[in-house]
């Protein structure tokens, strides 16, 4: 899947589908998030797409909750405590997906990503895979 | 009181079910009436890390000690799975299918693993340690294996 | 009553999506508890901790906190004093008045030779801070 024209699809202006990762610093599943992240809004969906730190979300940033709630949010979770589907929800941001590294990792099972700073080639294989599913969503999403 | 031994390393709260007892890899029975129930400890779920796939032997399967009876399959691992004892199993946990993760978020209570009807219970209840001996046992591990622990 | 760890030394970095920046306070945060003082830091994530995540919360009470922050909204540090206390140290990794302004960025893989020359550079200040602040503590 490689980059994708503006062009195609009508877009609200203004509006764009904001994907935040969870970035758990602790874990290479959080990397990937972050990973996932970053190709999606400047690889697969540029210019549709957009991101924000989970920290602003959850310390009450007013720019930042205002982003959340006026446009869809799709969130990237590394692990099971899902800290960004919760808090985003928790703000009252407009959460249309959310998604867990470990699901893509389940349909993966050959990866195992084992490096957090920088992603070895299991993690970053894994985070594009991710990128692709999260991608696919960001269409579903404008097309609404 | 609390049901637990617990220690902090780092920033983790590790904690050992009291009354339950354990192999030196970190496997866990409680008894119950008629059969054990089996489980991973606290400190071999943080060190494997977050669980992506439990694999299972099937209800019915006969197990002896130190025999494999599944895998715990994590992000960066796969940790196998050794029997404590001897037995049939009665009953494999079918929520680890769909939930992984309970192993993580509780090892001692609905991230139970397998239920067991032992063959050689008073035998091989000689062979396992007590909650103190395993914790004794966790925090010499903490002292040379921490960077195992899986951070956040 | 449960035992409490070592001399160790808290280290909350902020995520830093948003900018060049922010990956780079959380590559020197990496490098720090990996290579340069790995016995002696902990690190807390950040969005755990302003949510409320227990052991992230229990650690910050009782033990010194660095906080690395990539931009002038300070997530780290004033999340850290909210919730904790005063950090024993704090970086900023943006300066403002050098910046031309946070160029927005991508993975710590794709980091210019310069940007990592800033991230252990800044790796090595994170360092000082923490044998700093053991020193206080002996």
């Amino acid at each position: 899947m490689g980059n994708w024209s503006l062009g195609r699809m009508k877009v609200a202006k203004h509006k764009k589908v904001v994907v935040i990762p969870c970035s758990g610093i602790g874990k290479a599943l959080g990397s990937v998030s972050r990973e996932a992240t970053y190709e999606v809004i400047e690889d697969f969906r540029k210019g549709v797409t957009d991101t924000t730190c989970l920290a602003l979300i959850v310390s009450g940033n007013e720019e930042t909750l205002q982003l959340v709630k006026n446009n869809k949010c799709i969130t990237i979770d590394g692990c099971p405590l899902q800290c960004a589907a919760k808090n985003v929800k928790l703000a009252g941001g407009d959460l249309a997906a959310s998604f867990r590294v470990v699901d893509t990792l389940r349909e993966n099972r050959r990866l195992k990503p084992k490096t957090v700073t920088f992603l070895d080639q299991d993690g970053q294989e894994l985070a594009h895979l991710l990128a692709e599913q999260v991608a696919e969503k960001v269409d579903e999403l404008l097309r609404k | 009181m609390s049901e637990y031994l617990k220690t902090v390393f780092d920033k983790f709260e590790l904690r050992v079910r009291k009354g339950y007892y354990y192999t030196e890899d970190g496997l866990w029975i409680s008894m119950e009436e008629g059969r054990v129930r089996v489980g991973v400890s606290d400190y071999v779920q943080r060190t494997g890390g977050d669980v992506a796939f439990v694999g299972l032997v099937k209800q019915g399967s006969t197990i002896e000690r130190q025999g494999e009876f599944g895998t715990l399959e994590t992000a960066k691992t796969t940790v196998s799975l050794l029997s404590p004892m001897s037995g049939t199993v009665e009953e494999a946990n079918g929520r680890l299918v769909e939930k992984p993760e309970l192993v993580n978020s509780d090892p001692y209570g609905e991230g139970w693993l397998v239920t067991l009807a032992p063959r050689k219970l008073e035998n091989e209840l000689k062979t396992l340690m007590s909650a103190d001996g395993y914790f004794e046992l966790m925090l010499k591990k903490l002292e040379t294996e921490h960077g195992k622990l899986e951070s956040r | 009553m449960v035992d409490l760890p070592e001399r160790k030394v808290g280290i909350i970095s902020c995520s830093g999506e948003g900018c060049l920046e922010g990956t780079i306070s959380r590559v020197a945060t990496r490098l720090v508890l990996e290579k340069l003082r790995p016995e002696e830091t902990v690190t807390i994530c950040l969005p755990l901790f302003l949510a409320g995540g227990g052991e992230e919360r229990a650690f910050a009470k009782y033990y010194p906190i660095i906080t690395v922050d990539g931009c002038d909204k300070l997530c780290a540090k004033v999340g850290t004093e909210r919730y904790s206390g005063k950090p024993a140290g704090s970086i900023v990794v943006a300066d403002p008045a050098k910046s031309h302004g946070c160029s927005r960025l991508r993975s710590p893989r794709e980091l210019d030779s310069k940007s990592l020359a800033l991230a252990e550079k800044v790796a090595e200040r994170i360092a000082q801070e923490v044998d700093e602040v053991l020193e206080h503590w002996r």
